[in-house]
């Protein structure tokens, strides 16, 4: 079962994207408008995470994270406007488990989330498995398995076929795939981006997979 | 004060006395004393004004001597009034009285100024907060619109998204600049791995880098001690700086070394070049240089912003640079043996 996440913010249009981009990355979110009883609410939705915004109508959320803890022990991350360190290291004693800075790259912002999630997980999670005409994707060894047998990928060709499997028959832009790598902190440009699909090719090719990955010139690659 | 100028300020005085000894000594003449006896009637006379004369000197001397001791060693000189030796001197307690009262009026300027620049930083950091409100909200709308619309609308969104990455950046500019005087104040000192804050930076302004075809690798094994907000906002500036000035094939290199006395971080890159005699100038405010004319809009605040924020951190910046072949910025963060525990050289935060 997804993680559910419980948005406690009161710019309306904040609120509507980060529900969204929540629900595209695959979470149950929700967004109460009314900040009155959110203790109570916390307790009833048992979200497993909270996300809480610091200024809020009426009361801060620093105040309301201590009232949450009296209840629950969920864990919750801060996101705020505010920079100052002070309210940083306010947020943490209150109980906070982060402290995220607004306006922070989605990217980042779902990877801290992940990560909170991951170190307060109630059960395993069990990672997604990839498979595509008989390829199989093995994240956890990081290499592709054509039967029965790996073929290695470095961490970049990885990340690589990790975007193209999520999606597999669509074509995923050039832009697109260079984006996903420097969210995972490989800082390329698109030159390099075709030295690598040509290794990977070669690669595939030796290990007699061919025409795997298709390319659409001016639009992308895609399996 | 010289005797000269004592002397020279007492003529009149001097003047009325010697009349007076001419006028003593012609009545003396006429009424028929000796010539001896006027003599001497004038010798004690002068005697004695000349006693007067260096005793008034020399109480004089001191007390102007005590008066600009005080001022050199006082820091707020608008306060000698109130500092001012006591004096028993009608002329010296007038004088006082003045410089108080005018310093009285410095002062109170000076509440005044201090009072309006105060509460126009308050606003100006209250007001960055704000602004980042909606700076979020567009920032969820593009990321989300990215991921689900079509082909051209996604290009309007990385645009968009790119544009309002400079808007962030820009008022990034003017919270830190607000807070630069103050930077004691909102410092949060702890273990920082130079490579995570490199990777973040980086990540923050893929869009502005992707768009300028920028590669950049990491290398970046050490960490030090320091604020992580700081760093990465003047780590920031220097990366926003290096994508500016980039050349064809752009390489961000971003590394860490021991040396001596700390650990020095580099961004290397392979763009236009700083000419040698824009060098010593390029931490200047509103500097830019034949480089920053010939680009885009440059406002000479990037690179002084580092510096000064890096004096406020105790941080050394440096800057080399081959013009058309290379410019390295270095960041030199001081590694005392307090922290490490010991030994200066120790490189016990090498991971």
């Amino acid at each position: 079962m997804n993680s559910k996440i419980l948005i406690v913010e009161d710019d309306a249009v904040i609120r509507r994207e980060l529900k969204l981009l929540l629900e595209n990355a695959m979470y149950r979110v929700a967004a109460p408008e009314d900040f009155e009883d959110i203790p109570v609410l916390a307790d009833r939705e048992e979200p497993d995470l909270i996300l809480l915004d610091v200024n809020l109508p009426g009361c801060s959320g620093f105040d309301l994270c201590m009232d949450i803890r009296e209840k629950t022990d969920t864990p919750i991350i801060f996101l705020t406007g505010r920079t100052d360190s002070m309210d940083e290291l306010n947020g943490m004693l209150k109980g906070g488990d982060d402290y995220i800075r607004k306006p922070c790259p989605a990217p980042l912002l779902l990877a801290r989330i992940a990560a909170v999630l991951k170190r307060t997980a109630r059960q395993e999670s069990v990672p997604p498995c990839f498979v595509k005409d008989g390829v199989r994707l093995d994240i956890s060894r990081c290499c592709l398995i054509w039967k029965d047998a790996p073929i290695d990928l470095t961490r970049t060709e990885m990340k690589i076929f990790h975007r193209l499997f999520q999606t597999p028959g669509e074509f995923v832009a050039r832009a697109e795939l260079v984006e996903e790598l420097w969210e995972n902190q490989i800082f390329i440009d698109d030159n390099t981006l075709s030295v690598h699909i040509t290794r990977l090719r070669e690669k595939l090719r030796s290990a007699g997979i061919t025409d795997f990955i298709e390319t659409k010139r001016g639009l992308g690659y895609r399996i | 004060m010289s005797f000269h100028a004592f002397l020279k300020d007492k003529s009149l005085l001097l003047i009325l006395h010697f009349s007076c000894m001419c006028v003593l000594a012609g009545f003396l003449q006429v009424t028929g004393y000796r010539s001896f006896n006027i003599i001497l009637i004038l010798a004690v006379w002068l005697i004695i004004l000349c006693c007067w004369i260096i005793v008034l000197y020399r109480s004089r001397k001191k007390y102007f001597h005590t008066a600009g001791q005080i001022l050199e060693q006082v820091d707020q000189r608008y306060l000698l009034g109130e500092l001012l030796p006591d004096s028993y001197r009608l002329e010296d307690r007038l004088y006082r009285d003045m410089i108080r009262r005018s310093n009285k009026s410095v002062i109170e300027q000076l509440r005044r100024v201090e009072q309006d620049r105060r509460s126009y930083k308050e606003y100006i950091e209250g007001w960055v907060h704000e602004i980042k409100a909606p700076i979020t909200g567009i920032s969820l709308v593009c990321e989300n619109g990215r991921k689900t619309s079509s082909f051209l609308e996604k290009e309007a969104f990385r645009t968009l998204s790119i544009e309002n990455q400079k808007i962030e950046n820009y008022v990034d500019m003017v919270l830190y600049y607000a807070r630069s005087e103050e930077v004691y104040k909102d410092y949060l000192i702890r273990e920082t791995d130079l490579g995570d804050v490199a990777a973040q930076v980086l990540e923050k302004n893929c869009l502005i880098l992707i768009q300028k075809h920028i590669r950049a690798e990491v290398n970046c094994t050490h960490t030090v001690f320091t604020d992580q907000k700081w760093i990465a906002f003047i780590l920031n500036q220097m990366i926003l700086n290096s994508a500016k000035y980039c050349c064809d094939t752009p390489v961000l290199q971003i590394y860490t070394e021991h040396k001596c006395n700390g650990v020095v971080l580099t961004l290397e890159d392979n763009g236009t070049g700083i000419r040698p005699q824009d060098l010593p100038r390029i931490f200047e405010k509103g500097f830019t240089g034949a480089g920053g004319r010939d680009h885009e809009r440059a406002t000479g605040m990037g690179l002084y912003l580092c510096r000064r924020l890096c004096q406020r951190l105790g941080i050394g910046i440096s800057a080399d640079s081959c013009p058309g072949k290379w410019t390295k910025l270095s960041l030199e963060f001081p590694v005392s043996s307090f922290i490490t525990g010991g030994e200066p050289l120790s490189f016990e935060n090498v991971r």
